[in-house]
């Protein structure tokens, strides 16, 4: 009798699957950033993040295998996301932050200090791992770009100081942000 | 057999089968219903570190400093990322990361733990291992359905589904009728 009163709370708590990400629903836009400081020598991250390379790469491949689009830079992109919009692309960087909740998301960083590109996968679809931080990761996926609202900014900004434990401003953000992000189905993840 | 008892034997085997996994199904549920509010997989330590202005633009020497300062083995850097004009981030393995003011040295030593037990029925739960682990999800997924099924006709007479037991099922059909109803109609 307790096994058949228990059951229909199990199906109720299976079915509760459909969490919401910690992730906000897209990537810091490159436009949001302080310019580049170009003037500290040796690369912003290491490994280079350089051109990506166009044959299959080495390392651990998550969710589906590359396709082989186009490799660009994440400089390139993020410099003129406009010209890559809608458009699937290959780039690579070092990883440097993951989603700690669902593992749906990672960022890479880019060719000029403070650059970093999102990738962004299907809550449930893979999950990176946080260990993936200060790895090499080369990623396919299409270029999605959305301005926001000056509130949603302020939100958004809000949203991250809170999960870096920053105190927020709402006065400091004046500017509605552009939001680049890389949409895909897979990536592969090696040591650099 | 009797078609009754053939369901309480049905119940009673599955039953004692799908506890464990009932059990780890459950006790994750409940932790990644309240993801908003907490993590389910990872805890985090944030050390305060001091390791000193870091005068110079070479990011070499950068990463030198702090890894000097800290008494980490170089070899176990795997790659540094100038995170804005003044953050310097050196990353470690397993996740773990030191984040300093390059104008003070101030900053933050970063772990990252699992919570023990509990990270891996996630990764269970949440099916993140695919492939095999699909299988046995579905074996489980029909278990459940086995055991709803045939705890409705566990019992008869007034006690059964023809008697109380309908008014129960009704209530409980109810949550998911209304949620349909209301997406559908009512939105």
């Amino acid at each position: 009798m307790a096994r058949v009163r228990v059951t229909p709370l199990v199906v109720l708590l299976s079915a509760s699957l459909a969490a919401a990400c910690d992730a906000p629903p897209a990537a810091k836009g490159g436009e949001a950033k302080p310019a580049a400081t170009a003037k500290a020598k040796g690369d912003a991250a290491t490994p280079e993040s350089g051109k990506a390379e166009a044959a299959a790469p080495e390392g651990k491949t998550y969710g589906a295998p590359l396709e082989g689009a186009d490799a660009v830079t994440i400089a390139q992109v993020m410099d003129d996301p406009k010209a890559y919009e809608n458009k699937m692309v290959r780039v690579e960087g070092m990883v440097t932050d993951v989603c700690t909740k669902r593992g749906c998301w990672f960022e890479m960083a880019g060719e000029k200090p403070g650059m970093k590109m999102r990738f962004k996968v299907r809550d449930g679809d893979m999950v990176f791992p946080p260990s993936a931080k200060g790895k090499k990761a080369v990623a396919e996926g299409t270029v999605t770009v959305r301005t926001l609202s000056l509130e949603d900014t302020k939100r958004f900004e809000e949203h991250m100081a809170k999960d870096a434990g920053k105190e927020f401003d709402p006065a400091s953000i004046t500017e509605p942000m552009t939001i680049v992000q890389l949409t895909g189905k897979g990536a592969v993840i090696r040591d650099s | 057999m009797k078609w009754r008892k053939l369901i309480h034997v049905l119940h009673r085997d599955i039953g004692y089968t799908a506890v464990a996994l009932t059990l780890a199904y459950s006790i994750s549920g409940l932790a990644v219903n309240h993801i908003d509010d907490w993590n389910p997989n990872f805890s985090f330590v944030e050390t305060p570190v001091d390791v000193g202005p870091l005068p110079t633009d070479d990011y070499d020497v950068m990463q030198a400093h702090v890894v000097e300062r800290l008494e980490i083995d170089p070899k176990l850097v795997k790659g540094r990322f100038m995170e804005s004009e003044t953050e310097f981030r050196v990353f470690l393995p397993e996740g773990q990361e030191v984040h300093v003011d390059i104008r003070d040295g101030k900053g933050l030593y970063k772990e990252i733990n699992t919570h023990p037990v509990l990270y891996e029925v996630n990764q269970l739960h949440l099916n993140t291992i695919k492939g095999w682990w699909t299988w046995i999800a579905d074996l489980f997924a029909l278990s459940l359905i086995t055991l709803a099924v045939t705890g409705l006709f566990m019992i008869k007479g007034k006690r059964g589904l023809g008697g109380r037991g309908k008014w129960f099922v009704g209530a409980g059909l109810l949550v998911p009728l209304g949620f349909i109803l209301y997406t559908i109609y009512g939105a």
